[in-house]
């Protein structure tokens, strides 16, 4: 963990500074150069000052949600010992409020297999087909939508939907399986 | 492959009684549409019958084979019923559930997954759909798919 130098003399507002570390957090390292760039005139004398900032504070806030820390103390004590005080509170205060926040953020973009996001379903009555003429047979659609991997897909999550016809035979196996799977889900919950 | 085993039946019983394929071959898929019309028009065993008879089967060979369709009747129609067009019908369903311990970004996570491999029948073809569900979203399916079959019961 490397902090950096704030030149106190610029003394950006509490708002901007909240903002700042905030965007450092949830830029991917590859974007980090175009908000070092846009971010320079208001926090830092120079780019190459801008860039090695928002590397910091970016690798700052990311070591925080990491390790998990909550208390402000173990939070303060990642500033060297000649940190400029009162930035060093606004920054731990500014962690603080944003970590569970960011601890989603993280789990969110976790690789995963693809996620589901929406479920729908409709139950048809299936009257006539060309092997017979008049039935009355049941059945149940079931539409998933289905996100790829956020990871892959940075910016635009590729959504699909996928529709699947279960017949009443079918639908009883199904929740067999998750009767188990929720019966499994309860021995572990009480242990 | 069934249509395979039924030819060699055929095959068989011309062999085992002396008579030629072909022919045979003819009369019988002439004989098979009547208890497919049977069945694609819900038939009686009396209107099959009478159909057998208008075809000019003898009374007594009639009435025998509207006796087996009074047996095999709901059977036939089952199986029809199971042919039926279904879109991508799901065929299999496997799950494993597990902790996730930690990842690159969070150092310990401990938030439990559960992952559904669904088989899908596409067509001829057979595809394989992985899905990740959070718990909240597995009680929450579970719920919805206990009411859809709720539903399918009741029109049953």
């Amino acid at each position: 963990l490397s902090a950096t130098r704030f030149a106190s003399r610029q003394a950006p507002s509490k708002d901007a500074v909240r903002q700042l570390c905030q965007e450092c957090f949830s830029c991917p390292p590859a974007r980090l150069g175009p908000l070092a760039q846009r971010a320079c005139p208001a926090i830092a004398a120079s780019p190459e000052e801008a860039a090695q900032l928002v590397a910091a504070l970016r690798g700052l806030t990311r070591h925080v949600v990491f390790r998990g820390l909550t208390r402000a103390e173990d939070i303060l004590a990642l500033f060297p010992e000649d940190f400029h005080q009162n930035l060093k509170n606004l920054l731990t205060k500014i962690i603080l409020e944003n970590i569970s926040a960011w601890r989603n953020e993280a789990q969110a973009s976790q690789i995963s297999l693809p996620r589901l996001v929406d479920m729908d379903w409709r139950v048809d009555i299936k009257t006539s087909s060309d092997t017979i003429n008049r039935m009355a047979v049941p059945t149940c659609l079931l539409q998933l939508k289905i996100q790829e991997d956020a990871a892959l897909c940075r910016n635009s999550p590729v959504v699909s939907a996928l529709t699947v016809e279960l017949s009443k035979e079918t639908l009883d196996t199904m929740l067999e399986g998750l009767g188990r799977i929720r019966d499994q889900l309860s021995a572990v919950a009480n242990k | 492959e069934q249509v395979e085993r039924f030819l060699s039946q055929l095959a068989d019983f011309a062999a085992a009684n002396k008579i030629s394929l072909g022919p045979l071959k003819n009369v019988v898929k002439s004989i098979l549409l009547v208890p497919s019309g049977a069945l694609k028009r819900n038939l009686s065993p009396e209107q099959v019958r009478a159909d057998f008879v208008a075809l000019g089967l003898s009374e007594e060979k009639a009435s025998y084979f509207a006796e087996q369709w009074k047996l095999n009747a709901p059977t036939l129609t089952r199986l029809a019923v199971a042919q039926t067009l279904m879109i991508n019908q799901l065929i299999d369903m496997e799950w494993k559930f597990g902790v996730t311990a930690g990842s690159s970004e969070l150092e310990k996570v401990g938030s439990i997954f559960l992952q559904l491999k669904l088989v899908i029948k596409k067509g001829s073809e057979v595809e394989n759909v992985y899905v990740e569900l959070t718990l909240p979203q597995f009680y929450s399916f579970l719920h919805e798919m206990e009411r859809a079959k709720t539903t399918l019961e009741s029109f049953s």
